[in-house]
């Protein structure tokens, strides 16, 4: 073809495809908020229920699931690495990662509370704590709340959690663990003692909150970063949690339907273990002061002032605000 | 006593063909040839390293055994065992045999002393000079008194000083030893100083030329007009076997391949 | 000549202490050699997970490479060495070599705890797997390698077969074998590492170590004992090259 007609269609070209681009254009630069949360955790359910029944749309912000991670530090060098704005994750990754300066991260708003147990073998002869002296038991990494429970409910019965042989295990593997007599005992998060029970190979010998009622576990956290560039955003999301852990106790059976969803667990595994969950958007400062004092107890984290600490973690007044209160 | 016939087939390549021989007691013989007319292949017959593919080897009148004590051998490249100190490569025959360490020691250390390898007991393979190494191979054969010696090529990597010195050592150890040798070489100059007789090959497949017998008084001058005449006739022998085309030969042998 | 090759290293020691300072680079993506040094000071004082000290977790890592890399030289040795000598043993035996060599040993942890349990027998089976077909591979080239002419020698001074296999087949193979062994030791260490961040019985071992510190975010320490394992690697080298220069005084 000539020159004329290749510079028209060439020009043709060349503005549909910048029409073409403007929608998408548009769209990347609609606010989407990069969240994450843990793999089959079901203490996130408020967040699956977030997304999947458009609350956190109806708040006027687009969520993106920018990682699912097999474990709190993981998710820890997300945010250490810029790649994450905000998270469900355990307060105990929270704040070693916090207190060792790893990341600078705010505690928005709790999640739950309890939703752990100890799990023994259905058919073995452990009925209560102090059997477990001199026994294997598996948690799921040093200085996690788990850890901190088996501590104490040791400790309630004067015993060092030192007599019991401590190994760490991730919780997928701890059912098989359990099944082939590697340790006798496990304690970990829901739904992994529920699925133990549903698979008739463990029975809970306690329940996390008969250990330490009200523990503090998971929450929601922000960026720092993050946080002071988008207060609104922040704050959107944090109504959009507070709205889907309502919905939560409202309409259990969509709320079930939805875990399942998101666990890849069967029904009756996820019934057991939201039972044992406690989702609540109140932190407990009372409790996270006692687990900061733990961690700086065992040489964990070398905190000094543990109020300055609470104060640089929390930001009780983004929940206020929410609420209403 | 030592007989020979033997014609010997690899792959259809006929190295060697009816060779017939007897050698006596004590003598020292040696055999030369064109190259790849396969003196090395028929020392390594004797020696029991390939199978003839007919005819034996004769001791005595009675057939060799492969890898039986009565054969010994020197390779050109010295072939020793680089891990093994001058007094170890030198015993590892007796070792072999089972001689308890004391005695084997003093055999060793003798031979050291005579060959003139005194302070390199202990030095390995790698600290020895060419002429070191080749006596060394040589008293690690001759400690076994084997019937026969076999030479290939032994003094091949050698300069030529060097050559001469180890021909002289060679010769010095035989007069006074008096062992059977069958020595492969190259070098005719080589073969008139040493030899009671030599045994010229033809080209492949190798039969016998000729015999000379070389009945010259040792030490030999190697510069006397005796000595250059032996030297020319065998040379003459061989140039003509270079040229020969040796059609018939080679017809012979493609008939036979198909 | 020795201070020349300190010397670049130091510069860059410097170097990166100052870009850290400044915080050019910030410290939880990489610490700087204080915090490093600090970090060494606390595994060694306070431990990591607090109460474990570095040098129990070296031991037991060491016990662990030890348990599998002795058991991979006790067999592999052997192996290689009538593999080398054998041709028909070499072509019954090298398909299921070649099968099963190219399979990562950290693929083999799944099953390994399963048949194992986990616990140093399964950690032990892991690093035999990495160490095991460097050291037969190399003691069967060493066979190979051996100039065929010694084994003439030997036999025109009337050795056997057995005694050909005992005295020259095995020395002259030797300093392939201490070549196969360097690498098979160098393969088992990092293996090991790998293989107790999946989880160790007793809560010792030095990979153990440097995952605990990831979980309590410490990555001075986990710097701190990368630092350590590379030196430990480094001088179970030098002590295996020390060792072959003991034993194999004749090559040049």
């Amino acid at each position: 073809m000539n020159r004329r007609a290749f510079l028209k269609y060439s020009a043709a070209a060349g503005v549909t495809t910048a029409v073409a681009g403007v929608p998408s254009l548009l769209r990347s630069q609609a606010p989407e908020i990069k969240i994450a949360y843990l793999q089959s955790d079901i203490h996130h359910l408020p967040l699956w229920v977030g997304i999947e029944r458009g609350i956190f749309e109806k708040e006027g912000v687009q969520v993106k699931v920018a990682g699912i991670f097999k474990a709190g530090p993981e998710m820890m060098s997300a945010f250490a690495a810029g790649a994450l704005d905000m998270g469900f994750v355990g307060n105990a990754p929270t704040i070693t990662a916090l207190a060792n300066r790893t990341v600078r991260l705010a505690l928005l708003a709790q999640v739950n509370t309890e939703g752990s147990a100890i799990v023994v073998k259905k058919d073995g002869n452990l009925q209560t704590i102090s059997d477990l002296v001199g026994k294997g038991v598996a948690i799921p990494g040093h200085s996690t709340v788990q850890d901190f429970l088996l501590r104490k409910a040791l400790l309630k019965l004067h015993l060092s959690s030192d007599q019991a042989r401590v190994m760490v295990l991730k919780p997928p593997e701890m059912i098989g663990a359990l099944r082939t007599d590697q340790v006798e005992a496990f304690i970990a998060w829901e739904p992994h003692p529920a699925k133990a029970q549903t698979m008739r190979i463990g029975r809970v010998m306690a329940h996390s909150r008969d250990i330490w009622k009200d523990h503090p576990c998971c929450g929601l956290v922000a960026d720092t970063g993050f946080l002071e560039a988008h207060p609104e955003k922040a704050k959107a999301i944090v109504r959009g949690h507070v709205k889907a852990t309502d919905f939560i106790h409202r309409h259990r059976e969509e709320a079930v339907k939805i875990a399942i969803k998101y666990t890849g667990m069967d029904e009756e595994t996820i019934r057991i273990a939201m039972d044992n969950v406690h989702y609540t958007c109140l932190p407990s400062v009372d409790g996270i002061r006692e687990y900061v004092e733990f961690l700086t107890r065992l040489k964990y984290i070398k905190v000094d002032d543990t109020l300055a600490f609470l104060n640089r973690l929390m930001r009780p007044e983004i929940l206020q605000e929410v609420i209403g209160r | 006593m030592k007989t020979f016939p033997g014609r010997n087939q690899g792959e259809d390549v006929h190295v060697l063909d009816h060779l017939q021989y007897r050698i006596e007691n004590g003598k020292f013989i040696s055999i030369i040839g064109p190259s790849g007319c396969g003196k090395t292949t028929l020392l390594r017959i004797i020696a029991g390293l390939e199978k003839a593919s007919t005819g034996k080897v004769l001791l005595d009148g009675h057939e060799m055994v492969q890898g039986s004590e009565e054969v010994g051998m020197i390779f050109q490249e010295y072939a020793l065992f680089p891990w093994r100190t001058t007094l170890q490569n030198i015993e590892m025959g007796l070792e072999i045999r089972g001689v308890e360490k004391e005695k084997r020691r003093s055999t060793a250390m003798e031979y050291i002393r005579s060959f003139d390898l005194n302070g390199f007991e202990k030095r390995y393979p790698r600290e020895l000079s060419g002429g070191m190494k080749q006596r060394v191979a040589i008293a690690r054969t001759l400690i076994m008194n084997p019937r026969v010696v076999l030479m290939d090529e032994p003094f091949g990597s050698l300069d030529s000083q060097t050559r001469n010195a180890m021909q002289e050592f060679l010769l010095g150890v035989w007069l006074k030893r008096g062992d059977t040798i069958i020595f492969v070489t190259h070098n005719v100059d080589e073969a008139v100083f040493l030899s009671d007789e030599i045994v010229i090959l033809s080209k492949r497949p190798a039969k016998i030329i000729q015999r000379k017998e070389v009945t010259l008084t040792r030490p030999r001058d190697r510069t006397s007009e005796e000595c250059n005449k032996i030297w020319r006739e065998i040379l003459k022998l061989l140039e003509e076997e270079m040229k020969s085309e040796g059609k018939d030969d080679y017809r012979r042998s493609i008939l036979q391949s198909t | 000549m020795k201070k020349e090759s300190y010397l670049l290293p130091l510069v860059l020691i410097f170097l990166w202490q100052g870009l850290s300072s400044l915080q050019w680079i910030p410290s939880y993506k990489l610490s700087s050699p204080v915090e490093i040094v600090l970090g060494l000071k606390d595994l060694l004082i306070i431990g990591m997970p607090p109460g474990n000290l570095l040098h129990h977790h070296v031991l037991y890592s060491l016990y662990r490479v030890g348990l599998g890399y002795g058991v991979a030289a006790m067999l592999a040795i052997p192996l290689g060495l009538l593999m080398g000598w054998s041709p028909r043993i070499r072509k019954m035996v090298n398909p299921l070599i070649e099968v099963i060599r190219p399979i990562p040993p950290l693929a083999w942890i799944p099953i390994a705890i399963v048949w194992f349990g986990i616990g140093i027998k399964s950690a032990a089976f892991i690093i035999f797997l990495g160490a095991f077909f460097p050291i037969l591979l190399n003691t069967i080239a060493g066979v190979l390698s051996i100039n065929p002419i010694l084994v003439e020698a030997a036999r025109t001074l009337h050795a056997k077969e057995k005694q050909i296999f005992q005295k020259v087949l095995f020395p002259g193979s030797i300093p392939s074998i201490f070549v196969g062994m360097r690498i098979g030791i160098g393969i088992g260490w990092m293996t090991l590492v790998a293989a107790e961040f999946t989880g160790v019985k007793e809560g010792y071992g030095v990979g153990y170590m440097i995952m605990t510190a990831r979980d309590i975010q410490r990555p001075d320490q986990i710097l701190a004992g990368m630092l350590v394992i590379g030196l430990i690697g480094l001088l179970i080298n030098l002590g295996l090259r020390t060792f072959e220069s003991r034993v194999i005084r004749w090559r040049g």
